[in-house]
Parts: C-alpha cells; sequence; structure tokens
C-alpha cells in the first residue's frame, strides 16, 4: 500500500504529464515475457568456457602451482597462472575524474606468492566445454603453506599482529573536529557510552556474475558483462595492458547489483583469455562461486558516547568506528569516509569527534554495499537514541524530535545539505502508521521500533562526478535515449525514458533507450552510490530540454509566438494561451529536419566539484546531496525459543520526486527485506578465514513467509537535487530498517542484543544475562 | 559439475527392486525426488555409479485410510500430504512439519520415503511420524519386512535398510480419541530453512489421565529420536505443571546436541525444554 504526500507550498505551478506517474516500465514486458537476454544468455559460435581456481587457506604461501595435468587434457585451450600474467595488479574502482586514487594496493590478478584470503584465484581455465573445465579444475595441483593469519580488526590493531600487507594494518583513517567535545561533555547532565557490533552481509543478487568476452577485426576486447560500472574498460585495460581504446565494456540488464557488481569481478578474466586464446570465452560463478567471488558488507564495531541535557538535548558526541577492511583495499577508505560523514545521523550535533578506521584481516575482502557505511552508521546511531531516550525516561519520538537537524542546518561536516529536510514529518507518518498495537499472549511480547536516517545520493563531490545522456526526434516523432547508464533492475533506464517523453511532450511507449555499451553510448558514470537518477536523470533532462528549446523556437517562428509561449503534450505543439494553434509534433519535426535543424542533443550534468574534507577537521562538502526518512517496525518477541517476528514494517522517506512511483515503491520494498535479512537472519561466518556458510542453505535471507506487508509512505519535497527535485531512494530504502527492529526488539524485551543479526540465540542469551544480574 | 552416472528408469516396483539388486558391486542408489540426493552429487558427498529412478514406479503413490490405520505410498510427496484433508485430520503434526518443509519447489518433489532414508538428524517429517507410531515397509527383490520407524535408525547417517530395500510404505494407527498432535519447527527463519530444533508431540487423555505420551526431537542428537525418558514421567499420570516441567527437563537431559552454524548445543537444550513443555501443556490444556 502506498500514501503519497505531497507539501502544499511545493506544489505551485507543477503539473507533470508523464512523471510522478506508476506507468509500466519500459524494462517490464521484456522481463515479463522473458525476452530479455541478460549478460549469462549471450553465447557465440567457437566459444570457450572458463573456470577459476581458487585458494582453500586464507593466509598462506603458495609453495607449489602445477598446471602441467591441466594444460595436458584433451579439450583445455589455456591455463593461465601468475606466471604468464606477471606484476598485473586489477584497480578496484574507478578512481574518479580528478584522478585520485586509493592507497596503493590493488590485488593481483592471480596469486604469485602469498594468499590473503580465502578463495583468492590462482589460475584460470579455458576449455572446449564447461565439464572439461571442471575436468581441468581437479587435475591442477597445489601446495600451500599456511602463513599464521589475523581474522579479527581489534587483533589486527595490535602491536605485533600479523600483517596483511605493508607496514601496519591500517587501511584507511578519517576524522571529524567539530566544536568543542570536552565543554559540549561537561555541559551534559549525563553521557550514555554502548558499543554496537554490525555483522558481514551478502548481496546475494539473483543473478551471479557473468560474462562473455571476444576481441572484435579492431582488436578490441569486447566483454559483455553483468555490471553496474561498464566504465571499467580502463582499469580492463591497465590490467591487460592494452589502451583504453582497446576495450569495450558492453552490459546488459542486470540481475541485481546492490554494490556486489561495483568493483570488478570476472572482466579481467575473461579479457585475458579472450586476448590469450583469439577466442570468445565465458565466464559464469556458481552461486558458491559468487560466495567467494566478490567484497562483502563491512563488519564494523561503533563506540557512541553521547552527552545529553535532562531535557534530552545532546551536547556532545563522541564515536569511534573500526571497520573490518578484509584482505585487499577495495572501495574501503570510501566506506570509512561514509560512515564517518553519517555518525551523527540526522541530528544537529555541534560537539563532535569520530574517529573511524578500516583495518585489513584475512578475511573476505569488504566493500560496495547498499548504504556503505552510512547504513552500519545509522545501525548504531539509532539504537543509541533509544538508549537515550530510555535512559532519560524521554519519548523515543521526542528525544529525536529535540534533536532533528533541520533545513538550512549544518550537518556533520559543516556543509548545510541544498534540500530539504524532512526526517521529522516521515517520522511521525512512519510511527503513526503502526496503528493499534497487536496483542501479547503467553511467552510472546511485542515491541515497536523507529529508526531515521540521513543517507547521501550521488558520489563524493571530490570525485568530480559527470554524466551524460543524448536525447533525439526520429522523423516520426518518437523518441531515443541512449545514455552509458546500467539498469540493475531498480528501472534506471525506464526513468530516463519517462524525463524526457515529459519533456518532449510525448508518451512513455514512444521512446526506444540505448544503454550501457562504453563505445556507443554516452559516458554517464555508475550505477551506484544512489546516483543514476540524480546524475544521468538529470543529464537526460538536460540534453531534452536542449533538444525541446529547438524545436519550440521553430514552432514560435511557426505560430508568431514567442518560444516561451509554447507547450508541448500529447504528440502536439501548440501555443499555450492559444491551443487553437497547434501542430502535430512529427510535423515540426519534419519541418526541423528539411532545415537542417539538429534534431539531437548531447548534455553532460556535472556534479557539485569540492576538494577533499579538511583532513584534520573532517570539515567541507562530501556528497551533492541528503536524503532523509524513517522506518518504523512492530515485532513479536517469543521470550523462550528468542524468535523475532516482524509483524509491521512501515516506510516513510521523502524522495523530493518520484519519478515513477511504482518504481520507488519496488526499492522501499526491497530495501525492507534486505534489511530485515541483516537484522535477524543473514550471517556470513568466517573460520580463520574460511567461510562456513557457503550457500543459501547456511545463508538465510528473508522469504514470503518471513515478512509482513510493508507499507510505503513516499512524500515528496520537491527540493532534491535531481531532476525535477527528485532526490533517491536505492540506498535509503534500507538503511533506517535494521536498527528499527533493533529498536523494537529491545522494546519488546527490555533488554538489548547489541550485535546483530539479532538471532534466537542472541535474544535468549541476553534475557538470561538480565534475568542472572 | 556432475560426475557421470548410469540411470535406470523401471516402470514398475519388481524392475526397481531388480535394479537395487542387480548392482554387481557398484554404488547403485535410488532417486525419487532427489532434493537431498542431487544436492550431495554436486557437493561429491555421494558418488553413484548407477541411479535407480523410481518417478514411473507408480505402485508407490496412494494413500489408504482404512478404520485402523494409515499407510501412504513411499512416493508421496510432501505437498501430496499438504493436499489431502484426510491427513490433515488424522496426523495434524505432519500438516505442521509440511507447511514448513522446504520451499514450494522442494514440497512438490521430494517425498516423505525420501526425508526418512536421507537419515539426516533435522528431517522434518520424521518427530511427526514418530510419534504417530509410523512403521515402514521395506521391500527388496527377495523379501518384504516391516519395521518400527523408531527402530530404524542406527546413528548419525545410518540406518536398517539395506542398499537393496526400498521404503515402499509408511504407516501409522489412527489416533485414539481424546488426542493431540503437535509439531514445532524452531528455525533461523519461517521459509525455508533447516530446523534448529524441533519437537513433536502426541498425547492421548482418557478419564483425566494420560494414557500415551509420545515425543520425538529433531536436529538435537545424532539422529531424529523419540525421548521415552520424558514420555514416562507423563504415562499414566494427571498432569500437573511440575510432571511437565519434569519431563520437559527429562527430554532436555536426554538429547544430545552439538555447536554448529545454526546454533549452539546450549540453545537447543534450553528449546528443547521450553518447547517439550509448551507443547504438551497446550495438548493437556485441551484435553484434559
Amino acid at each position: 500500500m502506498t500514501q503519497t504526500d505531497v507539501d502544499p507550498g511545493t506544489l505551485a505551478n507543477v503539473q507533470f504529464r508523464q512523471v510522478g506517474k506508476p506507468l509500466t516500465r519500459t524494462d517490464a514486458p521484456g522481463k515479463v515475457t522473458g525476452r530479455t537476454p541478460y549478460a549469462g544468455d549471450y553465447v557465440m559460435p567457437n566459444m570457450l568456457h572458463m573456470r577459476v581456481v581458487r585458494a582453500d587457506i586464507a593466509s598462506a604461501r603458495l609453495a607449489r602451482l602445477d598446471v602441467s595435468k591441466a594444460r595436458a587434457l584433451a579439450g583445455v585451450a589455456c591455463v593461465l597462472t601468475a606466471d604468464e600474467v606477471t606484476d598485473r595488479t586489477a584497480a578496484t574502482d574507478i578512481p574518479g575524474q580528478t584522478g585520485q586514487k586509493r592507497l596503493d594496493t590493488d590485488q593481483p590478478i592471480l596469486v604469485k606468492d602469498r594468499v590473503r584470503y580465502f578463495g583468492e584465484p590462482l589460475a584460470l581455465i579455458a576449455a572446449e566445454t564447461r565439464d572439461i573445465a571442471d575436468h581441468a579444475a581437479e587435475l591442477i595441483e597445489f601446495e600451500l603453506e599456511p602463513i599464521p593469519g589475523v581474522y579479527d580488526p581489534l587483533e589486527a590493531l595490535k602491536p605485533g599482529a600479523p600483517l596483511v600487507y605493508g607496514e601496519d594494518n591500517i587501511v584507511a583513517e578519517r576524522k571529524i573536529r567539530k566544536g568543542d567535545v570536552e565543554a559540549g561533555f561537561a555541559r551534559a547532565d549525563l553521557v550514555v557510552g554502548n558499543t554496537y557490533k554490525t555483522p558481514f552481509q551478502e548481496h546475494a543478487f539473483l543473478e551471479p556474475e557473468v560474462g562473455l568476452a571476444w576481441v572484435d577485426e579492431n582488436d578490441v576486447v569486447n566483454i559483455r558483462v553483468s555490471t553496474q560500472v561498464i566504465e571499467h574498460f580502463r582499469p580492463i585495460a591497465d590490467a591487460i595492458g592494452v589502451p583504453h581504446n582497446k576495450v569495450r565494456v558492453r552490459g546488459a540488464l542486470v540481475g541485481g547489483g546492490f554494490g556486489g557488481k561495483e568493483d570488478l569481478t570476472v572482466e579481467v578474466y575473461l579479457a585475458l583469455l579472450a586476448k590469450q586464446t583469439g577466442r570468445p570465452v565465458r565466464l559464469e560463478y556458481s552461486r558458491e562461486d559468487s560466495f567467494v567471488g566478490h567484497g562483502k558488507r563491512h563488519p564494523f564495531i561503533l563506540t557512541y558516547r553521547t552527552g545529553v541535557t535532562k531535557d534530552g538535548k545532546i551536547t556532545a558526541l563522541d564515536v569511534q568506528m573500526i571497520a573490518d577492511a578484509g584482505a585487499y583495499v577495495f572501495l574501503s577508505p570510501y566506506v570509512v569516509l561514509y560512515a564517518l560523514v553519517a555518525a551523527p545521523g540526522p541530528y544537529r550535533v555541534d560537539n563532535l569527534n569520530v574517529f573511524a578506521q578500516a583495518v585489513a584481516t584475512n578475511n573476505m575482502y569488504t566493500s560496495a554495499f547498499r548504504g556503505f557505511g552510512a547504513l552500519q552508521a545509522c545501525t548504531a546511531y539509532e539504537q543509541q537514541m533509544d538508549e537515550i531516550a530510555n535512559t532519560l525516561g524521554i519519548d523515543r519520538l521526542e528525544l529525536r524530535r529535540r534533536n532533528f537537524l533541520k533545513t538550512g542546518e549544518p550537518m556533520s561536516t559543516g556543509f548545510v545539505p541544498p534540500s530539504a529536510i524532512w526526517t521529522e514529518q516521515c517520522a511521525e507518518k512512519a510511527w503513526a502508521g503502526l496503528g493499534e498495537p497487536s496483542p501479547e499472549k503467553g511467552p510472546i511480547r511485542t515491541g515497536r521500533g523507529l529508526a531515521c536516517y540521513q543517507q547521501s545520493y550521488g558520489r563524493l563531490t571530490f570525485l568530480h562526478d559527470t554524466s551524460e545522456a543524448w536525447v533525439g526526434v526520429e522523423m516520426d516523432g518518437t523518441v531515443v535515449v541512449r545514455s552509458g547508464v546500467t539498469d540493475i533492475g531498480a528501472g534506471q533506464i525506464s526513468a530516463l525514458g519517462q524525463i524526457a517523453v515529459e519533456v518532449l511532450g510525448v508518451t512513455l511507449d514512444n521512446v526506444v533507450i540505448y544503454n550501457s555499451d562504453s563505445a556507443v553510448t554516452p559516458l554517464a558514470g555508475t550505477t551506484t552510490a544512489t546516483r543514476a537518477l540524480y546524475m544521468t536523470g538529470n543529464a537526460a533532462k538536460q540534453a531534452a530540454e536542449g533538444l525541446r528549446a529547438r524545436l519550440a523556437e521553430r514552432a514560435a517562428q511557426e505560430f508568431g509566438a514567442a518560444p516561451d509561449e509554447i507547450d508541448m503534450a500529447f504528440n502536439e505543439v501548440f501555443v499555450i494561451d492559444r491551443p487553437e494553434q497547434r501542430m502535430p509534433l512529427v510535423e515540426l519535426v519534419r519541418t526541423c529536419a528539411a532545415e537542417g535543424i539538429h534534431r539531437s542533443e548531447l548534455a553532460i550534468f556535472r556534479a557539485p566539484f569540492s576538494d577533499f574534507l579538511d583532513p584534520e577537521t573532517g570539515q567541507g562538502q562530501a556528497h551533492p546531496d541528503y536524503a532523509y526518512g524513517a522506518h518504523a517496525v512492530e515485532v513479536s518477541v517469543d521470550v523462550e525459543t528468542g524468535e523475532v517476528e516482524v509483524l509491521k514494517s512501515i516506510a516513510a522517506h521523502d524522495v523530493g520526486q518520484c519519478i515513477n512511483p511504482a518504481a520507488v515503491e519496488g526499492q522501499i520494498q526491497g530495501g525492507a527485506q534486505n534489511g530485515q535479512g541483516y537484522a535477524l537472519s543473514e550471517e556470513m561466518l568466517y573460520e580463520e578465514g574460511r567461510l562456513v556458510t557457503p550457500s543459501f542453505s547456511e545463508y538465510l535471507m528473508p522469504t514470503a513467509m518471513d515478512m509482513p506487508n510493508v507499507e510505503c509512505i513516499i512524500l515528496e519535497s520537491r527540493s532534491g537535487v535531481g531532476p525535477f527535485g527528485a532526490k533517491g531512494i536505492g540506498e535509503p530504502a534500507m538503511t533506517a530498517v535494521a536498527p528499527a527492529i533493533a529498536n523494537a526488539v529491545a522494546d519488546a524485551i527490555g533488554v538489548r542484543v547489541f550485535e546483530m543479526p539479532i538471532t534466537p540465540e542472541r535474544v535468549v542469551t541476553a534475557l538470561q544475562q538480565r534475568d542472572a544480574s | 559439475m556432475y560426475a557421470p552416472f548410469e540411470l535406470d528408469i523401471p516402470t514398475d516396483l519388481d524392475g526397481a527392486l531388480a535394479a537395487l539388486a542387480n548392482g554387481g558391486g557398484k554404488t547403485v542408489l535410488p532417486i525419487a525426488g532427489g532434493t537431498n540426493l542431487i544436492v550431495d552429487i554436486r557437493a561429491k558427498r555421494e558418488r553413484p555409479d548407477r541411479m535407480v529412478g523410481l518417478g514411473e514406479v507408480d505402485e508407490l503413490l496412494g494413500m489408504d485410510f482404512g478404520p485402523e490405520r494409515i499407510a501412504i505410498g513411499g512416493r508421496t510427496t510432501v505437498s501430496d500430504l499438504l493436499r489431502s484433508p484426510e491427513i490433515a485430520q488424522a496426523a495434524p503434526s505432519l500438516i505442521d512439519a509440511a507447511r514448513l518443509f522446504g520451499g514450494l519447489m522442494v514440497r512438490n518433489t521430494g517425498t516423505v520415503a525420501g526425508n526418512i532414508a536421507s537419515g539426516s538428524p533435522a528431517a522434518d517429517l520424521v518427530p511427526p511420524l514418530l510419534v504417530l507410531d509410523a512403521e515402514l515397509t521395506l521391500a527388496s527383490a527377495s523379501a518384504t519386512r516391516t519395521l518400527a520407524l523408531d527402530d530404524y535408525y542406527l546413528g548419525y547417517k545410518q540406518d536398517a535398510r539395506r542398499p537393496d530395500e526400498l521404503i515402499t510404505r509408511i504407516s501409522w494407527p489412527r489416533l485414539p480419541e481424546n488426542s493431540a498432535n503437535t509439531f514445532y519447527k524452531l528455525a533461523r527463519r519461517k521459509g525455508d530453512a533447516i530446523t534448529v530444533t524441533g519437537v513433536a508431540v502426541t498425547l492421548s487423555v482418557t478419564d483425566g489421565s494420560c494414557t500415551r505420551a509420545r515425543i520425538a526431537l529433531a536436529s538435537v542428537a545424532p539422529i531424529v529420536r523419540r525421548v521415552k525418558e520424558a514420555e514416562a514421567v507423563l504415562e499414566g499420570e494427571a498432569l500437573t505443571p511440575a510432571l511437565i516441567d519434569e519431563a520437559a527437563t527429562a527430554a532436555a537431559d536426554a538429547c544430545t546436541p552439538i555447536d554448529d552454524i545454526r546454533a549452539s548445543a546450549g540453545y537447543r537444550r534450553h528449546t528443547v525444554q521450553a518447547l517439550t513443555r509448551r507443547l504438551v501443556t497446550q495438548a493437556w490444556d485441551r484435553l484434559a
């Protein structure tokens, strides 16, 4: 169920014909009928099948690797080891247009001598069939001599701890020093201190990593791959040692990303073997490969110490965060930066110290995952708000109200978000949405929890992000959009279509969108960081507006009117106050064509550019803008078995402006599920770095039987920096779900489980400890 | 991905039993739903030379609702159970288990006999069948025998079935008047999860006294098993909270759980006690 609220103050003169309507997405019919090819559906004649051979110990020296038997097997075309790809590493993120890079610790493509995590690739096989590739994998002999590893970030920080690489295990450190924290604590009536722990999480997209690569007649390596980032063509080219214009990445509609396809996955392996063999090569990960084949969400240990007055005003906040970065750097420095910036949440904290570290271990490397550090911070700051409220005896929503950051106020970095901050409106609606309390019976207790959030949309502003889109109108009045954006299932490309046709006055069935080709569609950047709608949506809008202006100018000439008197709607062009003066769009387009007037427009949208945050104080601009909202839940807890059931799940988000409310609701529903699993049941367990939950039989995401009806309350402040005032919803939809559940469980049983997931056993243990004390 | 194997697809029971009898020293495994076996083969835990597919052996289908006993064929699927109003009436615990058994696709193809024969200590259909006093019919090419389910498991993944035998039928006596029969599955999520603790209870009451008690536990011992120590506390008694507590404690003492990725032994023992107490209390309150 969806309920939409628009602030009457922002309604003025805004009337949309296409935007804001739950239109059938352009990608829906193909997906529903099964006609849409995903990356794994592409095959080529004479194609080889690949297999990756992986280390089965997390910390070891590669003493021996013998691939001779595999190479000798009939039907094996190629086996590559580090000996053939000497000293090559694969960068793990596009570094941004400024050329800034993370610490120079990219992962070697294949292990040469040192294994740093369980599953690290040792060799690549290409063979005539999958069976032969599998057989060859069994013929590869290797010996790993265990090296003492480190599997706990706190251990990794101790002097004398085994080193994962480099001189110490500190991958990144960030800090905020704002106001006078000591004075703030001195003014406090009470200081509340707690430590919260968050777990690894697996993206678990429906479509495991897959791709097909071939070398074309121009010697260009083409890669058809399931990815969030087609602009990895640059690090792929660097990794295989060819110029950037000799690698072309073609996406396909993606079966889920969530950050797990933000880093390189199979691309470099495919490129190497396509080049080596001269034949098309295909690599598809099994689910088991996928579990060890991409980075996870960072587990965090977050220690919050909050000074508050008796009436609940925060006077000071000190936060220490330690994130497990795993065995390689990947996006860890950015993830802890997001956590740092998000540390106080959507609250006004003028005296703030934050210190955030990413620490290397021999666990699976960690990288991007929906929420990207800001979610882990929310998990802590929202549980902390409940702890403060309960200690002071103040209503939990009221405590939040007394501290909410308001529109126009400076956030943690001193930056003033340009848009409206509607946290309070969202929190009130979500909380009220819980309705009448559910009954308690026998060992069943019920409880309620609320969590509010601040989540950025758009990439870090010091990366100088840009996005391009091209919009053209055909001779029959139909519209074409071209943009390199990847669509990972959230309706990214359909939204571009909806924006373009809104501006050009046609309907969505009149548009075709070409996307996700690094060579022929204008480069649009990544589908990450809740940026696709913001960045590429703005680019598409600019392009469509540029084209419309040219068409309107010609129409104005035709009608003897001024260009700003022209409107375009329902495939017609007319004078606004004299609608009898009209012509079909197709007629105008033909006139323009005959006169050589340009019928297309290429636009680039530039996010705000900033310098890096001040390294000492953490002050400055980190992101273009922020989204705000709240999630409320009601749970029941069986105090004998510890089982938790989510009874009600209510989301209220200010999305700025819905482009497609059905797609927005889809994101909110998915975020509620993703966050519920994170809070309650999803657990990646590692023993000495070895994954012991390697399949969906052990790794438990909520099923339909576990999910309540999720109610979506969509607010539209129309204040965002995206197209038509849109903000973003991809990441925000998930951020507050888990702490809301944690708060509800604590409300139900009167004691908090400080570590997620909140398993039945942890609930029972917390209750037993409470009873014992 | 899969090691090669031969596949026989006999069209009747004699053919299936003959195929199982003529292994000639090779590993021959029967396969019905395959929801465990295929997973094990893919993970290389099982390496059959040949498999005997039972999908066309119609003698293994069907349910028989007699005045004294209920019998179901070995190929009865979990979904077949859920579609049967007679089963719902005659074996409520089996329906409790079937509802939460795997996912829909697994329920549609996984069979009752397969769940028994796979020997998992977490097999969800076994505790209900144990508290129903179920009996198995084991057939081979040379003989047919019956065996109480209670005598079927010998140890972890060890059972009384010879490699040339099939579980052709599962039967149990109708519950006496004034009986309660329930199963509770405790897992880390509701749908499609491996059981952390499973408890099944049958209680029959006559004239204010518990005439028969059956309690069976899953996932807390090397095999799914009854806890006769706890049953004995209840039988012949008018139940009181103290007596039920005693039985629950006896059940917790009798089980031998281990720590694994799903839960610790201590938590399992705690929940055996809590759930035994709960299910017996609910049954008694309903009947007495």
